[in-house]
């Protein structure tokens, strides 16, 4: 059960076919060495036998049949390794220093023979040998030959090693590889593992990383990184929708009671019906702005910034500014503005502008007359991109500042004012989607009478101008 | 003025029939965008409101094939998605104007009214007159009554804009997308602020007041 298993899974199988592979070219390879050795090997002893033959026959005709016999005694009693034997012209044999010379030599043809030789232990070998029959000039036929049975042996003791070094490759090489694919296979097993628990809805699960920095490593970090996300994203929809089922259950209520006073109203004639319905439709609108935003804010999270582009955020900080450059003169609040130039950013320029705007409106809601308002458009030393807000009203109790940034989370000193809660929430969410942060801070300080302030900043990482300004759009 | 309605969802329909034909258009409704191309094709129509989800053709595959075959009639797209980029698509496919919904009545009535305008002033002008009020496009110069006016050049672009429109009805959303070409909620009064920096810079002083505040929708240049 667990091997055939085993055949399935990828590694192993990778391990086999490279096997294979290695198998084939090494066998290849070897049957190469062996063939042009042993053709390399009988080359050279046919030329060294040739050359034997040469000189042989140079005696013979120079100094007759008795010379040449007398040279191949003194050359077999000298111990030379060519094997000789010399016939008359009837076919005796003269001289010999070998017996089993196959029949038939005398074809003028190499011959390849087996030369039974005892060796000094008294062990029997027929050893390779190779020689060539040549009729001399008086009918008689001398052959000459040599032993190449140590090329042979050479060769054997070769391949012999060649085949053993392939069986411990191939040993080696599937031990090797059930280990790599049992390693494999367990790693995978815990991805698996981690994969259906998701399948079934748990999102907690994640997978061990080992920090061996391999691809199986990544591929964890990777899925963990993933579910981070994705539990983040669940969760926040998850918030959103608690928020708004709870928080919309309050103006539905009021409107739903204003609704039907009216109607008790309007029935009894008291008042006029389409003045309670105006007012019903207002309580729909601000409900559907709520819910528009809460959407926003959940889609910011969840998403990230839509169709972000790189865009000059002094243009967008100059717009803004003269949109509301007379926005505080009712109440007689002082609004500046100071703008740097050339402050790309790459964002979502709606959701900036909304964001930015959100921040002015409250500075300029909740500071009392006479006060002032300035905004700030720059590039931090650390080269971030900087909107700020200061006022000098009333300003955020340090405590409070994380928490105002949550959604429908107002302070009671707001309560008097018109909002839903949610704004500060979007803008938070519109920093967050474009890698950036809200930072709130006490302004200018307390003194004549007013407040200490409050300074909000919209910091956002900077972005290399486009190319070509003209055709950004 | 002739409007053919496109939009599949019944209830939606029926209101917007109402509405627009209490406003006094001529209104004709198609139930989706393959029937809303054969009504379009009949032609006499001055603006199409057309619902961007739609079963069969959709309201971007429609205004695409009605472009293609050279109908220039002005569009205004309805759609519940209302982010960035499908109102981008949106204008792509060839669309004039871009409402989300749920919309109020008097939005979609000063949009489509603004749109019809359009087409009939396509010509290149240099001069606009609204009564005793005078813009000149070139010179950039705005007098009423002969007394000259000085605007600054926002005062001057939204004025363009309320007397290209002039009878109609704008609302602040139109303005802050068609003046400041922004599309954010601007939450509470920018846009009186600076309409009412306007009115007193060419109402002031005469006896006749002709930027008019219309409940529940916006504004008005009378002449």
């Amino acid at each position: 059960m667990r091997l055939p298993s085993l055949f399935r899974r990828t590694p192993f199988r990778l391990t086999l076919l490279f096997l294979a592979l290695f198998v084939a070219t090494a066998s290849a390879v070897m049957s190469y060495v062996y063939m042009a050795s042993a053709a390399e090997a009988r080359s050279r002893a046919e030329a060294s036998v040739r050359a034997e033959v040469e000189t042989l026959i140079g005696i013979y005709r120079t100094r007759g049949r008795t010379a040449l016999n007398q040279t191949l005694i003194d050359r077999t009693l000298r111990g030379d390794k060519y094997l000789y034997r010399l016939r008359d012209e009837t076919g005796q044999v003269v001289t010999a220093n070998i017996s089993d010379i196959p029949s038939g030599v005398d074809s003028g043809e190499w011959e390849t023979f087996r030369l039974t030789v005892t060796d000094d232990e008294g062990r029997v070998q027929r050893r390779q040998s190779i020689g060539i029959d040549t009729p001399l000039s008086g009918g008689e036929h001398l052959f000459v030959g040599e032993d190449i049975g140590d090329i042979e042996a050479y060769l054997e003791r070769l391949t012999q090693a060649l085949w053993m070094a392939m069986i411990l490759v191939l040993v080696l090489g599937i031990g090797g590889g059930l280990i790599v694919s049992r390693r494999v296979e367990r790693a995978m097993g815990r991805l698996n593992r981690v994969v259906s628990a998701v399948q079934e809805g748990d999102l907690k699960v994640r997978v061990p990383v080992r920090n061996s920095g391999d691809e199986l490593d990544e591929l964890s970090q990777g899925l963990n990184t993933m579910l981070d996300r994705l539990e983040g994203s669940m969760a926040s929809i998850r918030h959103a929708g608690d928020a708004i089922a709870h928080d919309l259950r309050s103006p539905l209520t009021r409107m739903r009671a204003k609704m039907e006073v009216a109607l008790i109203d309007a029935e009894a004639g008291r008042i006029n019906g389409v003045d309670a319905l105006e007012l019903a439709l207002g309580e729909a609108d601000s409900l559907l702005k709520t819910f528009n935003t809460v959407l926003a804010i959940a889609r910011l999270q969840a998403g990230g910034a839509p169709d972000p582009k790189v865009f000059d955020a002094a243009i967008l900080a100059r717009d803004m500014a003269e949109l509301y450059e007379y926005s505080g003169e009712e109440k007689d609040i002082e609004f500046e503005s100071e703008i740097e130039c050339d402050l790309f950013v790459e964002g979502n320029q709606p959701f900036l502008a909304q964001a930015l705007a959100n921040l002015i409106d409250n500075a300029i809601k909740y500071t009392p007359a006479g006060g002032a308002v300035m905004f700030r458009a720059r590039r931090r030393s650390d080269g971030a991109i900087e909107y700020s807000v200061t006022d000098n009203g009333p300003g955020i109790p340090e405590e409070d500042r994380e928490r105002v940034l949550q959604r429908f989370v107002r302070l009671d000193s707001s309560r008097t004012e018109a909002g839903s809660g949610l704004g500060l929430s979007l803008v938070t969410a519109v920093a967050e989607a474009h890698g950036g942060r809200i930072e709130l801070d006490e302004g200018p300080g307390a003194f004549d009478g007013r407040g200490p302030g409050l300074r909000v900043a919209l910091v956002l990482p900077p972005a290399s101008p486009p190319e070509d300004t003209a055709e950004a759009e | 003025m002739r409007i053919l309605v496109v939009e599949d969802d019944a209830e939606a329909a029926t209101a917007m029939v109402r509405g627009l034909s209490e406003a006094g258009h001529e209104v004709t409704h198609a139930v989706d965008g393959a029937f809303g191309l054969l009504e379009a094709q009949k032609g006499g129509y001055d603006v199409y409101v057309v619902d961007r989800m739609m079963p069969r053709l959709d309201g971007i595959g429609m205004v695409e094939t009605l472009r293609k075959g050279g109908d220039q009639t002005p569009v205004l797209f309805l759609s519940a998605l209302g982010e960035v980029e499908d109102r981008v698509v949106g204008l792509k496919a060839g669309a004039d104007d871009y409402l989300v919904k749920p919309y109020a009545f008097a939005e979609l009535i000063a949009r489509v009214e603004a749109l019809s305008r359009r087409r009939e002033t396509g010509g290149v002008q240099t001069v606009l007159k609204v009564g005793e009020l005078e813009m000149n496009l070139i010179a950039r110069t705005v007098s009423r009554e002969g007394q000259d006016i000085d605007l600054q050049p926002r005062e001057f672009q939204l004025l363009e804009f309320l007397m290209r429109h002039a009878g109609q009805s704008v609302t602040r959303t139109m303005l802050l997308e068609k003046v400041w070409e922004y599309h954010f909620d601007p939450q509470t009064n920018v846009i009186d602020v600076h309409i009412s920096r306007l009115r007193s810079k060419i109402d002031k002083g005469f006896d006749r007041a002709m930027l008019q505040t219309v409940r529940g929708a916006g504004y008005r240049l009378e002449a």
